[in-house]
Formats: C-alpha cells, sequence, structure tokens
C-alpha cells in the first residue's frame, strides 16, 4: 500500500478544503431568514427557496438550462460514439487530425467563440433560437464526450463482436446487445460531463442567448448585477444538490472514479 | 461432394503471403487439426472460413455452397476464439443463449437447449454466473456452449485450450474430443502444440509459411514426416549421416535401444542424462554424431554419464526424407 507522507496528505487536505469551503457557505446562507447575505444564526427559512420558486424568470430558466443541457449532451454523445469509434479502430489517413479537430474547441476561449456565433447567428438570422443555441453547446462540451469514450474504447476487446457476428447478430443487434453495453460507463461518464459543462456555461451563452432562451447561469450573472440578496444562495444551493445526486446516483451504479475515467 | 472444400485459399497482406494455395478437404464429422509454428497462417486461414478475413483468391465450399464472400453473420458456424470473448455484460446462461435469440428460438425452446448445452459442458450449475466470476477452464467450456447450442455445421476453435494449465488442457483435449463425437460436429481446430493436434484429431494439416505441407492422419504424420520440417516440429528426431549425394536419414530417439558396448550399431558415450518421471533421456556422443535417445523408465538402472554403451535399432523405424521445402 503506497503510504502518503504528511506533507501530500496536508496538502490534499487543503486543497478539499478550498475547494469545498465556498459550496458549503453558500449553501448555509441559502438558509437565512435575513435579507442580506448573511449565515443563518439559530433560526433557520426556507424563504429563499420559496422565492425562488415562485420567481417565473428563474424557473423558465432553470427548466431552459435543463432542457438545453440533456439535449445538447445527448446530442453530443451521439455524434461521440460514431467518431470515437472511427478514431480508435479506423485505419484510415488522418487519424490523428480528425481526432485534434474533434478536442480543438477545448482550447477556443468561449468568449471568442460567442463573439463570433453572435456574429454568425445574426448574420443568419438564428439569434434567440434554441436548436442553434443547442448547437452552439454541442460545439463546445463535445471534446469532452470524445475523451472519455476514446478511452473507454481504446483496448477495447473486438473479438468480442466478432463472436456477436458468428451467432448471427446483424451489424445494429450487435451495437446495440454488444458494443453498446460495454462502453456504457464512457458513455454515461461523458453524457454528464457534457451535461454539467453545459448546464454551467456562461461565458459564451450571454453573448447567444435570447430573452426567450435565457439559461439559468446567464439570469444568475444578470440578477447578481442588480442586487445581491439570498436567492441567489438559495439557487447556488440547489444547483449543488442537484450535481450531488446525479453524482451520487452514478456512483452507486458504476463507481464514479470508473466513470470520468470512461473505463470498463 | 465433400462437406468443406477449401480451394487454393491464398490471402497477401501487401507482399506477404500470409496464407498460399492451401487446399483442403473435411468430410462430415471429421475433426481436423491445423499445426504450424506460431505466424504460419493457421488463424489467418481459420478467420478466412469463418469470414472475418477476406480472401485474396480461392475458394470455400461448406456443403457444396460458395461461402468465399458470404458475410460471417449469415455463414452459421460456431466460433470458439483463443480469447474465449465471452460477453462480459451477460451471465453464462445469457452468452449461450444469445444465439438462440438471434435465431428467433421461443423462450421455453430456448431454455431447453441451453440447458442441454451446460449441462454437456458440466456447467449447468453456474448458468446465473457472469464471466468473470469463472475460471478459464469454465470460460473455456462456456464459449465451447455457445458455439454448440446453435447446433452449427461446422465449429472452428482457435487455439482453444491454450490458456490453460497442463492438467486442465488434458483434461479439455479428452472432454472436447469428447464432445465433438457426442454431437458429431465437424471440427477444424487451430494449435501449435503437437500433443494436442494429435490426440484429438482425425487428421492433421501440417503448415509452414502460410503453405500446407503435409495432410495425414497423426500416426502419420509422426512415423512418416513429409519434410525434414515436420519431423523436427513434431517430435524429437537423430539426424543419420548418409554417404553424399543420397538422401537423409533419421530416426525417432524412442525407436532407439541401449545395449552392452559393442553389441549394437554404434558405440557412443553417455554425455547427459535427464530424468522425465516415465523416462530418461539421454545426449550421447558416437561416430555418427550426437543421439538423443529415450528410455522407458521400466524400473531398470540407467546409464551414468561417461559410460559407453552401444545403441541398438531396427533399420525399419529408419526414416528417409527429402529435403525440406522451402
Ligand atoms: N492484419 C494483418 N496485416 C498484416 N499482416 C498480417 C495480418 N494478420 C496476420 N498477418 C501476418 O500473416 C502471417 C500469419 O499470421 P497468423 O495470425 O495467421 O499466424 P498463426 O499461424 O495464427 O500464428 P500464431 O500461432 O502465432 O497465432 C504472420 O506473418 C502475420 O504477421
Ligand atoms: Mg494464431
Amino acid at each position: 500500500m503506497p503510504r502518503n507522507g504528511a506533507l501530500a496528505l496536508t496538502f490534499n487536505a487543503l486543497v478539499v478544503v478550498f475547494m469545498l469551503a465556498p459550496l458549503v457557505i453558500v449553501c448555509l446562507v441559502a438558509f437565512t431568514p435575513e435579507n442580506t447575505l448573511s449565515l443563518p444564526g439559530w433560526s433557520w427559512s426556507l424563504r429563499w427557496f420559496e422565492k425562488v420558486f415562485h420567481h417565473p424568470d428563474f424557473m423558465t430558466s432553470f427548466v431552459n438550462s435543463l432542457w438545453l443541457a440533456s439535449t445538447s449532451a445527448t446530442l453530443s454523445v451521439a455524434l461521440a460514439v460514431p467518431s470515437a469509434m472511427a478514431i480508435t479502430r479506423g485505419e484510415f489517413r488522418g487519424r490523428g487530425a480528425l481526432e485534434a479537430l474533434f478536442l480543438s474547441p477545448l482550447v477556443i476561449p468561449h468568449l471568442v467563440l460567442g463573439v463570433a456565433l453572435l456574429q454568425l447567428f445574426s448574420h443568419i438570422g438564428a439569434t434567440g433560437s434554441f436548436f442553434w443555441l443547442m448547437l452552439a453547446h454541442v460545439l463546445i462540451i463535445t471534446p469532452y464526450a470524445m475523451r472519455l469514450l476514446i478511452s473507454a474504447m481504446t483496448g477495447y476487446d473486438r473479438t468480442v463482436e466478432h463472436a456477436a457476428l458468428s451467432l448471427g447478430a446483424s451489424r445494429w443487434t450487435m451495437f446495440v446487445r454488444v458494443t453498446l453495453p460495454m462502453i456504457l460507463p464512457g458513455v454515461t461518464g461523458g453524457w454528464l460531463l457534457c451535461f454539467i459543462n453545459s448546464f454551467d456555461e456562461l461565458t459564451m451563452s450571454i453573448f447567444i442567448t435570447a430573452p426567450s432562451t435565457i439559461t439559468l447561469p446567464v439570469r444568475m450573472y444578470m440578477y447578481a448585477t442588480e442586487s445581491i440578496d439570498p436567492m441567489m444562495a438559495a439557487v447556488s444551493a440547489l444547483i449543488v444538490a442537484l450535481t450531488a445526486t446525479t453524482a451520487l446516483i452514478l456512483d452507486r451504479i458504476y463507481g464514479l472514479d470508473r466513470v470520468l475515467v470512461g473505463q470498463r | 461432394m465433400p462437406f468443406l472444400e477449401l480451394d487454393n485459399l491464398t490471402k497477401q497482406y501487401g507482399h506477404l503471403y500470409a496464407v498460399e494455395n492451401v487446399s483442403l478437404t473435411v468430410e462430415q464429422g471429421e475433426f481436423i487439426s491445423l499445426l504450424g509454428p506460431s505466424g504460419c497462417g493457421k488463424t489467418t486461414t481459420l478467420q478466412m472460413i469463418a469470414g472475418f478475413v477476406e480472401a485474396t483468391a480461392g475458394a470455400i465450399r461448406l456443403q457444396g455452397r460458395d461461402i468465399t464472400h458470404a458475410p460471417a453473420n449469415s455463414r452459421g458456424l460456431g466460433i470458439v476464439f483463443q480469447s474465449y470473448a465471452l460477453f462480459p455484460h451477460m451471465t453464462v446462461a445469457g452468452n449461450v443463449s444469445f444465439g438462440l435469440e438471434m435465431q428467433k428460438v421461443s423462450k421455453a425452446e430456448r431454455a431447453r437447449r441451453v440447458d442441454h448445452a451446460l449441462t454437456l459442458v458440466h456447467l449447468d450449475a453456474y448458468a446465473d454466473r457472469y464471466p468473470r466470476e469463472l475460471s478459464g477452464g469454465q470460460r473455456q467450456r462456456v464459449a465451447l456452449a455457445r458455439a454448440l447450442v446453435i447446433q452449427p455445421p461446422l465449429l472452428l476453435l482457435d487455439e482453444p485450450l491454450s490458456n490453460l494449465d497442463a492438467k486442465l488442457r488434458e483434461a479439455m483435449q479428452f472432454e472436447l474430443r469428447n464432445i465433438q463425437q457426442q454431437v458429431g460436429t465437424t471440427t477444424i481446430m487451430v494449435t501449435h502444440d503437437q500433443a494436442e493436434a494429435f490426440s484429438v484429431s482425425d487428421r492433421v494439416v501440417v503448415m509452414q509459411s502460410g503453405k500446407v505441407m503435409q495432410i495425414d492422419t497423426p500416426y502419420q504424420v509422426y512415423e512418416h514426416p513429409a519434410t525434414d520440417f515436420i519431423s523436427r516440429f513434431v517430435g524429437k528426431t537423430n539426424m543419420i549421416p548418409s554417404a553424399p549425394g543420397h538422401p537423409q536419414r533419421h530416426i525417432r530417439p524412442e525407436k532407439l535401444r541401449l545395449v552392452a558396448a559393442g553389441s549394437g550399431r554404434v558405440n557412443a558415450t553417455v554425455a547427459e542424462r535427464f530424468f522425465l518421471g516415465s523416462q530418461w533421456f539421454y545426449h550421447l556422443t558416437s561416430d555418427l554424431g550426437e543421439l538423443t535417445v529415450t528410455i522407458p523408465n521400466d524400473g531398470s538402472a540407467p546409464q551414468a554419464p561417461g559410460t559407453v554403451v552401444g545403441v541398438q535399432w531396427d533399420e525399419a523405424n529408419m526414416r528417409t526424407l527429402a529435403e525440406g521445402r522451402a
């Protein structure tokens, strides 16, 4: 068993504390009965949560974001599965180039993308279109799905697929009954990462959302520029709860460490 | 009409002939082994029959039907892969039942046949386990059951026993042959282990560098190898020098006997001696060069190194071989 030195342990503990402390504080503040951002003392209150649920703009944006993140994550994974398959199995020229192309959005700043897409959308009259907003999200989140799926498919034993074919399966049946179940952790993990990245995306979305398609982060940003009250903390606490629940479920089903590395 | 016919089957990778003009006819119910050193084209031959490698030239006919270019999933052959290739996310029963589902066999009938196949390989108690919960030998048998349950006309086995330890391997060879005879499925097995090929097959196809060198019964291959190469590949052999211009002469180590010095055909000195349990294995030096001799361990005292002994043999056991073809 590897042994950690005291220094490494302290360092890890500090990293965890610095990462978790703001989240804990935000979640605590969400329960304050006061009108200002303050830690609740002895009395706790759900009034700010109630306010969120009765705030039509926040609720619309929340639904927008959920819908946007689910559809774009699904489309990304649907694109990434065949692409990752071609890249890990195909023997064709330009494989490396294709892989680089799929991963390249990772290194383009979202700010730049936002400005560029804003111009493109106003050119083609796509501003305010949910569909084009979703495509923009697909563009920036697909690399995450690609990364996980490529690592899930590298070293995949293809004789298992041959076995399915030899038993009379069609190519489609083989894919559904054998290939897909075997890369499922990669697919789920990829979808989850895509979902979180889309749900959380602010920088690019600020430029390309229209009043009808405003996402939750953009709504929060707009709200926060005008007033800071504990409702922001309540929204944040809800997002934390949502993410944590998803992670917990995944951990129960597959083991989170496996999912995030994308391996079987 | 032969059951299976390979007609000048050839596979070329660039300039390399992985398989070159392999011709073979197999009768129904036969057990055939493809035997040869690593890289001689055994797997490639099998994969062409299975449909996972496209033949460059030649034809494959199964029961008179040309299947050379038929897709793998239309051939209906049973295949046991070297790596077993079990579906890791399905139970043993799920694995075995997959092929029947593809054939749209009814659920009740499926359950019956899966149960029968698992009983055949002595795994009926393991139906609900996952492959990762099984030993190598058990996985092997699941793979066999999965291939047999679809009642294929032809069973293809690619080094099915190579991952097993010696004891289990022997047991499985016996079982494989038993099952094959019970079911009567025509079988082609790839192996690079001559003992395995000999113990289970009706006929052995010896391959070298992509070509077929000899097709014969195990006894004939061992006793009358067609080439120098085969003689060495399927066991040990002693080369006896002959007069210039005459063909090479060979004799197997177990055909030599140790007798009193002076009363054999040649005298030799014991250089080394190894104990193999059921046999003694000797290295001798003689006027004929180095000789290897195996003597059954029948309880008599072995010869000590340095002893001078006589070596005797029946001339009838001496083989004359053509020089090994390239
Ligand atoms: N996809 C391929 N591309 C190029 N060459 C190949 C390919 N597959 C096999 N070969 C070559 O063809 C020859 C025969 O290979 P094959 O796998 O049939 O050998 P084998 O007899 O099964 O050997 P082993 O006992 O090691 O499994 C080898 O020289 C191998 O390098
Ligand atoms: Mg091989």
